[in-house]
């Protein structure tokens, strides 16, 4: 009798994993890279936000027409709303009757507090919702926000992570006056359909759907999100139904995937990019000659043609295609090592040696690494790899502790400023953004003024004047545009892609057949 | 006849091996690795780290032969070069392996008493751990680069030789001519230069062959977890690392260096096997 539970435990312990995949209440999906922290008041990271995002409500919510996501949004917690007629008093009217996990309700008031606590944290997502002057709960159920000067994608920018409505009652768990920053790392409280009821460091994190979500209630029971560092283990499990969705695949495995007859490949055109942080801080690098030089040493075609087969674009400037504000006719450096080593002549930088870090993050950066390394040997600079996690990685990149890092980046609404304040204003240095620690008076100034202005041809104007100021100082090496590719399982149903989502799902529509 | 003694000890125990079916095979493997090692820049067909990203992951064909890796980089040259990188990489485990070992385990049992038994606990201490750990311990903590993982794969070797050159010294030194010597009034670094580890050579040599492919191969694997050579180095176990991404549809990839590190390892294996049967006295006289 001991014998058979013994035996009958091991056997379930050996097909756990695959028990879990077929088992139609839960969803599993298989990323990269474990994440890095909980709170939606200081993650910039979509990878945190495929966590923190579901278990969240927001004011608004991104729309989905005809099985697309789009970048307008509709009411979520905010039943409607008006606005003033010169754009900067909104009045919004919550929705009765959402509650928290403890039955606090959702009010006026734990919005103000969740979008306060944000701006107070002033981390990457306090810069999403960075237009807000002032909130006041006018009553229970209504909240006014005056904004500091009239700002064309505040709606869309209430619909993003950080703008999620947090219990007000967490401030009890804060400890020295951290907002509860220690707690919400690892915590979640909140109305949204899911709750994080496990996280595993380095194996998985799972959410649980809550049966009485006032949105209805989620057709899952558990969603488990799996890290697992390999691309070929992703395929493998995703192949073998151990997981239901696989992420970032190496596109040299795709053909496979689309060749099983269980495994559907989605390709959609996405506004995600990739580039190159070159921490513009470091002596050897802030020299924008040295910069340039690194910009003319690699072989973008190369990585499009062959690394990528095609699924992608070389960046021209820092909007992405499909964006306003994208500049087909600024100045894009292609590989030219006569050039680059000229520049590094100039610059007195003959010999220089550089370490490279990233993490496997994306399955392609290894392929990336290695050419950029050979690539920067044609031009005499020894580059040195150093591959982390993407945990570790990040705390580098914030600490400004690294020469050269690969980066991945994706707007969350659909506006220029996701990339040209982001990326340039001096204020967000480090993880918010700015992750090459760029400072150039003139394109603060320049960006700052755009984000101002609701004249989209005006900001536009100053936006092009700053790419071009942009280019020649190189603080990053722009490599790429690339198409978001998500292969699932055929039994997998109601997934909605929205590029102002990149990796993060709506587990609360998904259902498995 | 008036050769060396040593040589004539030699041209004996050469001519025992040559009896010896394993050792001629492992002597084979050993000696064609070595030629492909040293021949690497004539034989190799490509520059092993030159990248050619429109070739990259064709399968083995009469331009490349082993294929190409992901960069399109050719895997025959690489694994060529490779030989060079990881015979070095063995030979100099074994030599700073071996001298430090052979030191400390003559000095420790020449004295024999507490120095013995406290170098001899240390040495346990190291012996305990399985050495594959404590070689990837000692590594992470270095920090990643191919002189770390040597000098981490030579710490975790050097008990082996402490303990076997000690158990020789230990009998050696009861040796009448031991005895004869310290009368003569040698001192103890003569008696532990000149009759000590002599007399212990025979052994370690074996053990040195012994332990060359295990050296190879722990360098092999902390090259796979990224601890030993770095990119672009190619470095056998780093190359099935990257090669192990692509082995579903690539077989070629991590197979081929992989086939290297068999055959080398194995070489040497049987070699010092057979080495060891050879030097043994009683079997050969």
């Amino acid at each position: 009798m001991r014998f058979w539970t013994i035996l009958c435990c091991l056997v379930l312990l050996l097909v756990g994993s695959t028990v879990y995949a077929a088992d139609k209440d839960t969803l599993v999906v298989s990323v990269s890279s474990d994440i890095h922290t909980l709170d939606p008041g200081v993650s910039s990271d979509n990878y945190d936000w495929r966590q923190i995002y579901p278990c969240y409500d927001r004011l608004v919510k991104y729309k989905v027409e005809n099985g697309k996501g789009s970048t307008e949004v509709e009411p979520m917690a905010a039943e409607s709303w008006t606005v003033s007629p010169d754009g900067l008093t909104w009045t919004f009217k919550i929705r009765k009757g959402i509650t928290f996990d403890d039955g606090t309700a959702l009010n006026a008031e734990a919005v103000r507090y969740s979008l306060d606590r944000t701006l107070a944290i002033a981390k990457g997502p306090a810069d999403n919702i960075g237009a807000i002057a002032t909130m006041k709960a006018v009553d229970d159920y209504t909240l006014q926000i005056t904004l500091k000067n009239p700002y064309g994608p505040f709606l869309q920018t209430l619909a993003t992570d950080g703008a999620s409505i947090v219990n007000p009652k967490v401030a009890s768990h804060a400890v020295d006056k951290d907002l509860a920053q220690a707690f919400l790392a690892e915590h979640v409280d909140g109305s949204g359909p899911f709750k994080v009821v496990e996280w595993t460091r380095g194996q998985r994190c799972v959410l649980e759907a809550k049966p009485k979500y006032w949105g209805g209630a989620p057709k899952l029971k558990k969603v488990i999100i799996r890290f697992m560092s390999e691309s070929a283990d992703r395929r493998m499990a995703l192949e073998q139904g151990d997981v239901d969705i696989a992420e970032n695949i190496l596109i040299d495995q795709i053909p496979a995937l689309e060749k099983n007859k269980d495994i559907v490949v989605n390709r959609y055109p996405s506004q995600m990019v990739e580039y190159v942080y070159v921490n513009c801080q470091n002596t050897k690098l802030s020299d924008a000659r040295v910069r340039q030089a690194l910009s003319y040493a690699v072989d973008y075609k190369g990585i499009i043609d062959h690394v990528l087969q095609g699924n992608g674009v070389q960046m021209r400037g820092p909007i992405p295609e499909g964006m306003w504000g994208h500049r087909d006719d600024v100045f894009q450096y292609t590989r030219d090592v006569a050039k680059a080593k000229e520049l590094l002549k100039a610059a007195g930088a003959e010999k220089l040696e550089l370490t490279l870090i990233y993490s496997e993050r994306r399955a392609t950066w290894e392929q990336i690494a290695l050419i950029m390394q050979a690539n920067l040997a044609d031009i005499g600079v020894k580059l040195n790899l150093e591959l982390m996690s993407n945990p570790t990685l990040r705390d580098k990149i914030d600490k400004a502790d690294f020469e050269l890092c690969l980066g991945a980046w994706s707007p969350d609404f659909a506006d220029p400023y996701m990339f040209m304040n982001f990326w340039f204003d001096s204020k967000n240095a480090g993880l918010p953004g700015n992750r090459s620690f760029y400072k150039n008076d003139k394109v603060d100034e320049l960006v700052r003024k755009s984000a101002t202005l609701s004249d989209v041809a005006e900001r536009k104007k100053l936006y092009s004047e700053a790419q071009d100021i942009i280019m020649k100082d190189a603080p990053y090496i722009f490599l790429y545009q690339i198409q978001t590719i998500v292969p699932l399982r055929k039994n997998v149903k109601g997934y909605v892609f929205n590029p102002m989502l990149e990796s993060m799902y709506n587990f609360e529509a998904i259902s498995k057949e | 006849m008036s050769a060396h003694p040593l040589l004539r000890e030699l041209k004996l125990t050469l001519r025992i091996l040559a009896r010896n079916p394993s050792a001629l095979i492992g002597g084979a493997v050993i000696v064609l690795m070595v030629l492909l090692a040293l021949g690497a820049p004539l034989l190799a067909p490509f520059d092993p780290v030159k990248l050619s990203l429109a070739e990259r992951l064709s399968a083995p064909g009469a331009a490349h032969f082993f294929g190409t890796d992901e960069l399109g980089r050719d895997i025959f040259s690489r694994v060529l070069y490779g030989a060079r990188i990881s015979l070095s990489i063995g030979l100099l485990v074994i030599t700073v392996a071996g001298v430090t070992g052979a030191l400390i385990g003559a000095t420790s049992g020449y004295f024999g008493g507490r120095i013995d038994n406290a170098v001899m606990r240390v040495m346990d201490v190291v012996l305990s751990f399985p050495s594959l750990v404590l070689a990837l311990a000692l590594a992470a903590a270095m920090g990643p680069s191919l002189v770390n993982a040597i000098l981490a794969t030579a710490f975790v070797m050097i008990p082996k030789f402490a303990r076997l050159v000690r158990g020789e010294a230990l009998s050696v030194r009861e040796l009448p001519f031991v005895a004869a010597s310290r009368v003569a009034g040698a001192g103890h670094g003569f008696i532990i230069r000149r009759h000590i580890l002599p007399n212990c050579l025979n052994s370690a040599i074996v053990l040195a062959t012994l332990t060359l492919g295990d050296a190879i191969l722990i360098a092999a694997s902390l090259s796979f977890i990224g601890l030993g050579a770095q990119p672009p180095t190619p470095e056998w176990g780093a190359m099935i690392a990257s090669g192990r991404k692509f082995l579903m549809d690539q077989w070629w990839y991590a197979t081929f260096p992989g086939l290297f590190i068999l055959v080398t390892v194995i070489g040497f294996n049987i070699f010092g096997d057979a080495l060891r049967d050879v030097l043994d006295p009683r079997i050969r006289r």
